[in-house]
């Protein structure tokens, strides 16, 4: 049984460091009015020029030019006061212990006289004060619609209000645990599993519970639903970090599900003003362009869309060396892909019984 | 008299067989025309005697149940000098016949006008034109006339008077017209006549008995032009011809104040008979003024004496066939008699007929011709300076006028017949009709061409109630609305060749411009009298003008720009600020907001 190794409560700290970096913009925008002065907002540039990749962090971060946003440049009076007022909001909901999504952002603004054109022009507020925080969104208690699953021997206890200290093993309901703000915002206290299996589809999700994977594997299965949430990003780091347990990607044999594995890993550009979304020794199973003809999985051709991205990724700096070059470069040639399914030809346990111990022992090797 | 075996028409059925190009053409031009024509000899009339000008217009339809083209009852009444009696039935029942024969600016030129309207009346209605007319503030004559198209000569109906008080004249004409279609031209023309006319009080009456007013803006009428001589490069052949022909004129007219002239130089009596005239005129011929000894020849040649003379008025007199013609009144006839060159009288009439010298002709009656230029000029010329004007063969007339163009040593032309309305009062009605939120005005000084002098007066206006429909042209020339023919127009061309962005205008601006055009002459490009010619003179100084004013109004715009901009901060921070105070108190766990007004 693996205990939180370092035993302080994660979850509790990165709350009261958001709430005080909060008070200190606070602070700060207090004392510039109060002396008669313009306040303002310093906030990391997300230009494509400004986000560098960084080999020892290995994800994709920001230089170090940054923009100022100033109450003194009248047409930037609208957004500092957009920005002020989200700081002001996310304080109350972390204070609170309320959730929200982007949507419902885009709607309480009006209760204050804030005005966002549409939510796209809200969202883009969202992402300016994570950068100013550097801490994601779902820490300032705003999720996205789209929702992703857990299951296996974990426990957790729950700091969200009518629940705090409740505790409760993931390895209870069979359909899985719905990684929700309630989930994200919990400590993790204990586990048995010695691994963490992130799947790309539902489907198979529910497959792996059936064939008891997380028994036979002693591992905890994660639903990421496409590509990964950050919240579930976030879940895996810290079973990674904090419970110690190895991570691997099981994503369909395409130049999709290759980058659904390299984001878990890596991160995305976009969020390259965020840290603690990757999982850097995390690793990619497959199915590998190699995997299409070593297994004989029936395939079907690649689009026009298909073979673009993967010329779009053979220019991104971590895809230009060992297997993840070479998986890219197996692809353009075979210009035909295979899904998780894919092995279902061969019986619907082929997945679990077969293909999942062999890539397992070879991924001892690298 | 010669015999005559060509038929000969008068003026009057030469204008009634080509009234298209009086701007007569149609129902609804016509209509318009009229209007203009009686408004104008309104206005200038008042100009004339410096009365602030009350006018009065009215059109109503005779049977308003008729659809349009119907006949219209249109009158003008003005609180102007007035006419005359005795000169009523010519001045509105003759044509050419007219009081605006001196070089000076006025909005017509010889008052042709007026009759052609009554004239145009009469051919479409068959109706009389009514005149009435007080010039003296005692009493109004009121005189119901139909013109004699054939004879060029009134016919009186009806001829009555009555008291009044007040100098002024009333015309009152039936014509033929089509008032849904030119109504609002007319309207227009009132109302822009009103703009360039603030010292005028003009109120207008249309069929539906709907009054339109415009009230006088300024109070002080601006200075009056004075009557000039021509300018040597503004006089062609026909000119000329006219000017030596008017010295025959020097037969002065025959008023009660000249004949009270000839008593006084006689010495008074009781009464004169002819016999009387002559001798006491031969007694102190020595005596006598120039105009006296010729009123004294004409009356010996025609034996008449002074009763005789006021009924008559001579036509021609014709020194090569020794004939003098004359107008009865009394018979309405015409007589020609024989001249005897024996007659001590008739050196005395060849003498005035057969005029100056040319060179004194030349100083006379040029402006700004002194007798060094006339000299240099009859040289250059050549021709003797002591050579007689009436004198001199058709061909030498040509090349007299050929020579006046093309001598270069004569001063530019005096300006002094000209009246712009002025910088104030222009800037006064623009500010009265558009209340913008900027105006600005500007007056050339004079310039001219070919000979005529000109000013350009000019005036922008910006915003205020000025709809933003885009960039609007107001014309005027001698203070007339031109309302047709915009296109064509050098004024519409200079405005359109301006690159308005340099002048901080975009898109449809709330812009008006208001272009005065003074000229003893104004270059129409057509008979029509609506559009001016593009003369390089008269483009440059419009372009001067129009430069000069977009440059005030860039600056306004500047000026506005940048308090617009004030406002918007002032605004934005009025409404943000709060906000973010709220904001920041709570973030930071204060009690009490900053303090963030000092």
């Amino acid at each position: 049984m693996k205990n939180n190794k370092s035993k302080t409560r994660t979850a509790e700290a990165r709350k009261e460091k958001l709430l005080s970096l909060l008070q200190k913009h606070g602070l700060s925008i207090y004392d510039n009015l109060d002396q008669g002065k313009f306040p303002q907002f310093v906030i990391p540039s997300r230009s494509v020029n400004n986000i560098v990749y960084d080999k020892k962090l290995r994800q994709y971060i920001l230089g170090n030019s940054n923009a100022v946003r100033s109450a003194r440049n009248m047409s930037q009076l609208r957004s500092y006061t957009q920005l002020a007022w989200l700081a002001f909001f996310v304080n109350r909901l972390v204070r609170e212990g309320k959730s929200s999504t982007l949507r419902d952002i885009y709607y309480s603004s009006q209760a204050f006289s804030i005005d966002f054109e549409d939510q796209p022009e809200s969202d883009n507020i969202i992402v300016d004060l994570e950068a100013v925080t550097s801490s994601p969104r779902e820490d300032f208690h705003i999720f996205p619609e789209e929702r992703s699953s857990v299951f296996g021997d974990l426990t957790i206890e729950y700091t969200v209000p009518g629940y705090e200290g409740k505790r409760m093993n993931l390895s209870d309901h069979p359909d899985g645990y719905l990684i929700g703000p309630s989930l994200s915002s919990a400590e993790l206290v204990d586990t048995s599993a010695e691994l963490v299996i992130a799947i790309e589809k539902g489907g198979l999700f529910t497959r792996f519970v059936e064939e008891n994977v997380h028994k036979k594997f002693k591992s905890i299965i994660v639903d990421t639903a496409g590509q990964a949430p950050r919240s579930t990003r976030n879940l895996l780091r810290r079973l990674n970090q904090e419970m110690g347990l190895p991570v691997v990607i099981l994503a369909d044999g395409d130049v999709y599900g290759e980058h659904i594995a390299m984001v878990i890993k890596s991160g995305s550009a976009n969020a390259a003003h965020l840290r603690e979304l990757t999982v850097p020794d995390a690793k990619w199973l497959g199915v590998w362009a190699t995997d299409i003809e070593k297994y004989k999985l029936p395939t079907i051709p690649m689009t026009e869309a298909d073979i673009k991205r993967i010329y779009d990724l053979q220019k991104d700096p971590r895809y230009q060396e060992g297997n993840w070059k070479k998986q890219l470069e197996v692809f353009l040639k075979l210009k035909r892909k295979a899904e998780l399914e894919a092995f279902s030809k061969y019986g619907l346990t082929n997945i679990t019984d077969k293909y999942l111990p062999a890539k397992l022992e070879e991924s001892k090797s690298f | 008299m010669s015999k005559e075996t060509f038929s000969q028409i008068s003026p009057s059925e030469f204008f009634y067989r080509n009234r298209d190009l009086a701007g007569f053409s149609n129902p609804t031009r016509s209509l318009y025309t009229s209007v203009r024509e009686f408004v104008e000899n309104a206005l200038d009339a008042c100009d004339q005697k410096k009365i602030l000008p009350d006018i009065y217009l009215s059109i109503k339809a005779v049977d308003a149940e008729q659809s349009d083209p119907k006949h219209y009852v249109l009158t003008v009444k003005d609180n102007g000098p007035g006419i005359e009696s005795k000169h009523v039935p010519h001045a509105f029942g003759t044509v050419l016949y007219g009081s605006k024969f001196g070089l000076k600016q006025a909005r017509g030129m010889f008052g042709l006008g007026a009759t052609m309207a009554i004239l145009y009346g009469q051919i479409t209605t068959n109706k009389p034109v009514t005149v009435k007319s007080c010039s003296d503030g005692k009493a109004a004559d009121e005189f119901v006339m139909l013109l004699d198209i054939q004879k060029n000569k009134p016919v009186i109906l009806k001829h009555h008077t009555k008291e009044s008080s007040r100098t002024g004249l009333s015309v009152s004409i039936v014509l033929e017209g089509d008032y849904s279609k030119a109504g609002s031209k007319i309207r227009d023309y009132v109302s822009q006549t009103s703009l360039i006319t603030p010292y005028a009080s003009i109120t207008f009456e249309d069929p539906s008995g709907e009054k339109f007013h415009y009230g006088r803006i300024v109070k002080e009428m601006p200075p009056a032009p004075t009557i000039i001589k021509p300018h040597p490069h503004g006089v062609d052949v026909e000119t000329i011809r006219r000017m030596i022909v008017d010295t025959h004129y020097q037969i002065p007219p025959v008023d009660n104040k000249m004949i009270e002239k000839v008593k006084k130089e006689l010495g008074h009596k009781k009464s004169f008979t002819t016999k009387d005239i002559l001798e006491r005129a031969q007694k102190k011929w020595s005596d006598l003024s120039r105009p006296v000894r010729t009123i004294i020849a004409v009356m010996s040649f025609l034996n008449v004496d002074f009763s005789g003379l006021q009924k008559i008025r001579i036509d021609d007199l014709d020194v090569a066939n020794k004939k003098i013609t004359y107008w009865d009144f009394g018979e309405s006839q015409s007589h020609a008699i024989d001249l005897d060159p024996e007659s001590p009288y008739y050196k005395q009439l060849a003498n005035t007929v057969q005029g100056d010298t040319l060179l004194t002709f030349l100083t006379k009656r040029f402006q700004r011709v002194g007798s060094t230029t006339a000299e240099k000029f009859c040289e250059f010329a050549k021709f003797k300076p002591e050579r007689r004007i009436g004198s001199m063969t058709n061909e030498e007339l040509v090349r007299l006028a050929d020579a006046l163009q093309k001598f270069e040593n004569f001063l530019s032309p005096d300006p002094s017949c000209l009246a712009p309305l002025g910088e104030e009062p222009l800037s006064k009605g623009i500010m009265k009709f558009f209340n913008p939120e900027f105006a600005s005005v500007l007056q050339r000084s004079a310039s001219a061409y070919s000979g005529f002098p000109f000013v350009v007066e000019m005036g922008i206006a910006y915003g205020g109630d000025i709809p933003a429909a885009g960039l609007k042209v107001y014309r005027f020339a001698n203070r007339i609305p031109l309302l047709y023919d915009e296109g064509s127009d050098v004024v519409l061309k200079i405005v359109n060749e301006m690159d308005w962005s340099r002048y901080k205008v975009k898109g449809d601006p709330p812009l008006v411009i208001v272009s005065h055009i003074c000229s003893t002459r104004i270059p129409y490009k057509t008979v029509g009298k609506e559009n001016v010619a593009d003369r390089p003179e008269l483009e440059r100084e419009l372009k001067n003008a129009l430069q000069y004013l977009a440059r005030k109004l860039a600056v306004h715009m500047s000026r506005q720009g940048a308090a617009d901009m004030a406002k918007k901060r002032a605004n934005l921070y009025a409404k943000y600020v709060p906000l973010i105070s709220q904001f920041a108190t709570e973030l930071s766990g204060k009690k009490k907001e900053p303090n963030y007004n000092s």
